[in-house]
């Protein structure tokens, strides 16, 4: 050791004397610069807890904890941030990344305090008196570490698909899918939203890796119709996506497409696996929409042998005989539904239960039942005219048209309905006559105005570009016809669809009158189920509400052996159908190892 | 300052001008052609004082960026000179000589960044970091998260909670 070293602690004794060189003072505030990188604040209300600071952090200084009076909901967490100041080096990457802008910093920097555990606590939660400081630093407006805008995705434009069913969205190259994957920031608020929960983030991020088979086996965990939830699914997912507070949402949808998209068929069975041991259970399946596939497939994959009964000529329920091939090949519908049919799932086709089958005979055949018939009875306006033979219900027209028939089709169509279903038969319509005449002539109209209808907004750009004409905001009175003709359909305005209690009591104007010429009428306002099928001591046993059989979290109806999804119990669209079959094929399991009495 | 970067192409092959504001530009170099062009600045185009070197990491085009930034006072303009050099065994050629100053900001940038300037004085001695033996920190691969969680205590009592497994507990507890 040195000499000096020893000396030294005595050196600073002629400190002592000196001006200090920090400074005490009281009286003049010392303010940051405008700019300068404070305590945080956080404007808890547009903050989502998404959590995106904490994994930015590089110091670990940010917890995500719950707060009182804020709780999860769709597309927030219900957590906030809570920051520790004995980390943090104010680097204000946190306030770089927020995805909502909610999480700035104050100019303030002064604050002291004897408890170390003061200097941890969740800004805009705890009061702090930076809270309402006007300056300090902020994301500058044109300064975003993640890129706003979704990568283009490349669409037949109108004047390729008007002519054709030929689908109009290409798909992602593995590059565009990747950058896309890149703008994910993986906090899953949208796993919540997601009616199957399905595992968002870490299929996305298996895009990002390149790695297709954890990808799709991931998608397999919690839905086993990627192909199709790939094109048509609501998406629900995107509209909480934390990328959409300061730009477009991650296109989950096309995301999901992708991964199945890079996969052949034939690999399928290798990367998903094999099916459980036999068990010697038998359950039956009654409908091969959505909800009836997926829960065959669970079933399939715990074991049990299942068979589907399907009315129609093929599988896919709506999927197949509703939605247009425009959106929804058949390719892509069969190879979902041939790996379903690979694990050994039994599809008897072209048989209706109710007439070819008896329900009663199903239920001596099989251990357990889950009836998924969907909703196949269009629903009429009833206005005069309304059961005239050139009068069609949407959904009825669409099933011919899938199963190749061809259909009544004039010059001149007109389409009663806002919603999506009216929107596939009027862009299906405007196809057929663009094949026949040479030109599109289909007029749309709908009670609600363009700003609620409850088509979805391509749907509604779409099919004008494709030169459907939309008339929003009309309500039929009759329909004109002319002994086995129809010439048109009159209209009055539709001044409000609901009353104060949000009930469908529709309002009109009967003063402001439209006549609309066309040789049919297609009325797309809705559709009913159609239980005939079940026995009525059945049907005595079943417990309805709302018009719909009552289930429990499992999917059970209210006879131990019955269970039910899709469309007849909660719907309206696929996913829900795949999240019901889902439920229902980890309930019927349990009934079935629990002896399959109660 | 598009004038003076005509002026200046004509003499250099220059790459890249980007003008940031009316006081300060950016133009992109060759290598070879930095040392000509700084002391055209210094001695014949009044930017006599070297403001600040500093550098970025692109780690994945494989290249670090050095800047250096000039003050033509006179004139009250800026002009910053960006040159790009191989990533792997990063070397670059001091202008200590034409500003004695460069030496601090070349032992800096070959501490936190690991680009060497031979013959520049003391650019190997430690400048802010003391014992360092690992990864230069500044560069993009150095992984500061790891870092921190290895050197810094967490205060007991902290805990945090997943978005997603936060959401599942609270919305859908019984579902798959
Ligand atoms: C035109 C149209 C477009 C749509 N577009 C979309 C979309 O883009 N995205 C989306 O997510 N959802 C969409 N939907 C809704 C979606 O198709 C349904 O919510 C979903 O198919 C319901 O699934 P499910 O399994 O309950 O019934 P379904 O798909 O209706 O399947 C029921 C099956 O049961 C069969 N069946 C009925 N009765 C019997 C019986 N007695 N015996 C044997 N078999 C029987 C039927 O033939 C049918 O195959 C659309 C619906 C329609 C009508
Ligand atoms: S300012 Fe930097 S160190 Fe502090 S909490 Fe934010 S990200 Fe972490
Ligand atoms: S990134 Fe912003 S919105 Fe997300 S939790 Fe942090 S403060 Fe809230």
């Amino acid at each position: 050791m040195k000499i000096r070293d020893l000396l030294s602690p005595f050196t600073v004794w002629k400190n002592l004397f000196r001006d200090p060189v920090t400074i005490d003072d009281p009286v003049r505030q010392r303010p940051g610069a405008p700019r300068y990188r404070g305590f945080h604040k956080n404007d808890v209300k547009k903050c989502i807890g998404c959590g995106t600071c904490e994994t930015i952090c590089q110091n670990g200084a940010i917890d995500m904890v719950p707060v009182d009076g804020i709780s999860a909901k769709d597309g927030d967490s219900g957590l906030r941030p809570r920051i520790d100041y004995g980390r943090c080096c104010w680097c204000a990457l946190c306030v770089d990344v927020c995805m909502t802008k909610s999480l700035t910093m104050s100019n303030d920097y002064q604050w002291i305090d004897r408890d170390p555990d003061a200097f941890r606590f969740t800004p805009g939660v705890d009061r702090k008196k930076w809270d309402d400081a006007a300056l300090g630093y902020q994301r500058p407006d044109d300064h975003r570490l993640t890129p706003e805008e979704r990568v283009h995705m490349k669409e037949l434009g109108p004047d390729a698909r008007i002519g054709s069913f030929i689908e109009i969205v290409k798909g992602y190259s593995v590059e565009e899918a990747r950058k896309e994957a890149d703008r994910c920031v993986a906090c899953g608020l949208c796993t919540a939203t997601c009616p199957a929960h399905m595992a968002i983030p870490d299929y996305i991020a298996a895009i990002r890796d390149g790695d297709y088979e954890r990808g799709l086996r991931l998608l397999y965990d919690t839905n086993p119709l990627p192909e199709v939830c790939g094109r048509v699914c609501t998406h629900k997912c995107e509209s909480v996506c934390a990328v959409r507070h300061e730009g477009d949402p991650v296109a989950i949808r096309w995301l999901k497409r992708h991964i199945a998209d890079q996969v052949p068929l034939d690999q399928y069975r290798a990367i998903v696996g094999a099916t459980e041991p036999a068990t010697g259970k038998k359950v039956a399946v009654v409908g091969a929409g959505p909800a009836g596939l997926s829960a065959a497939y669970y079933l399939a994959r715990m074991g049990h042998a299942v068979e589907i009964f399907e009315a129609l000529p093929a599988a896919g329920g709506m999927m197949r005989y509703g939605i247009p091939e425009y959106r929804l090949p058949y390719d892509q519908l069969d190879k979902d539904i041939a790996f379903v049919m690979g694990l050994g799932v039994k599809l008897t086709l072209n048989t209706r239960v109710g007439k070819d089958i008896a329900l009663d005979d199903l239920r001596k055949r099989f251990d357990a039942l889950f009836i998924s018939t969907g909703l196949h009875l269009g629903r009429s306006t009833k206005v005069p005219g309304a059961d005239h033979p050139k009068v069609f219900q949407s959904i009825d027209l669409l099933r011919r048209v899938t199963l190749g028939e061809e259909i009544f089709c004039p010059g001149e169509a007109i389409v009663i309905g806002g919603g999506n279903v009216a929107m596939d038969i009027a862009r299906t319509l405007a196809r057929l006559q663009m094949r026949k005449y040479g030109k599109v002539g289909v007029t749309l109209l709908c009670l609600e105005t363009e700003d609620v209808m409850p088509a979805d907004r391509e749907e509604i750009i779409e099919s004008r570009e494709e030169g459907v004409i939309l008339r929003p905001g009309y309500g039929p009175t009759h329909i004109e016809t002319d002994g086995d003709r129809v010439t048109g359909a009159r209209f009055v305005r539709c001044l409000s669809v609901f009353d104060e209690n949000g009930r469908f009591a529709p309002r009109f104007d009967t003063a402001d009158e439209i006549a609309i010429s066309g040789a049919m009428v297609v009325e797309s306002i809705g559709q009913g189920m159609d239980l005939s099928y079940l026995p009525d001591d059945l049907k005595n046993q079943i417990v309805f509400e709302r018009g719909r059989p009552k289930v429990d979290r499992h999917f059970r109806t209210s006879v131990p052996w019955l269970y039910a999804g899709g469309d007849i119990v909660q719907g309206p669209d696929v996913i829900h159908g795949i999240a019901n079959g889902h439920a229902a094929a980890v309930g019927i399991d349990r009934y079935l190892r629990e002896g399959g009495t109660t | 300052m598009r004038e003076l970067y005509e002026q200046l192409k004509r003499l250099f092959p220059l790459g890249e001008y980007a003008e940031q504001r009316r006081d300060l530009s950016f133009v992109t170099v060759p290598q070879e052609h930095l040392r000509p062009l700084l002391i055209h600045l210094r001695d014949r185009a009044g930017f006599t004082h070297l403001v600040l070197l500093t550098a970025v990491d692109w780690l994945e085009e494989g290249f670090f960026q050095l800047t250096y930034l000039l003050n033509d006072r006179a004139a009250k303009r800026d002009l910053g000179l960006r040159v790009l050099i191989p990533r792997d065994g990063a070397t670059m050629e001091g202008i200590h000589d034409l500003w004695p100053t460069a030496a601090t900001y070349q032992r800096e940038l070959r501490e936190m960044f690991g680009i060497d300037f031979p013959g520049s004085p003391r650019v190997n001695e430690e400048f802010i970091l003391e014992g360092w033996t690992g990864m230069p920190p500044y560069r993009r691969d150095f992984d500061t998260k790891k870092f921190s969680e290895e050197n810094f205590n967490h205060r007991p009592g902290r805990a945090t909670k997943d978005p997603a497994k936060h959401m599942k507990e609270k919305l859908y507890p019984d579902e798959a």
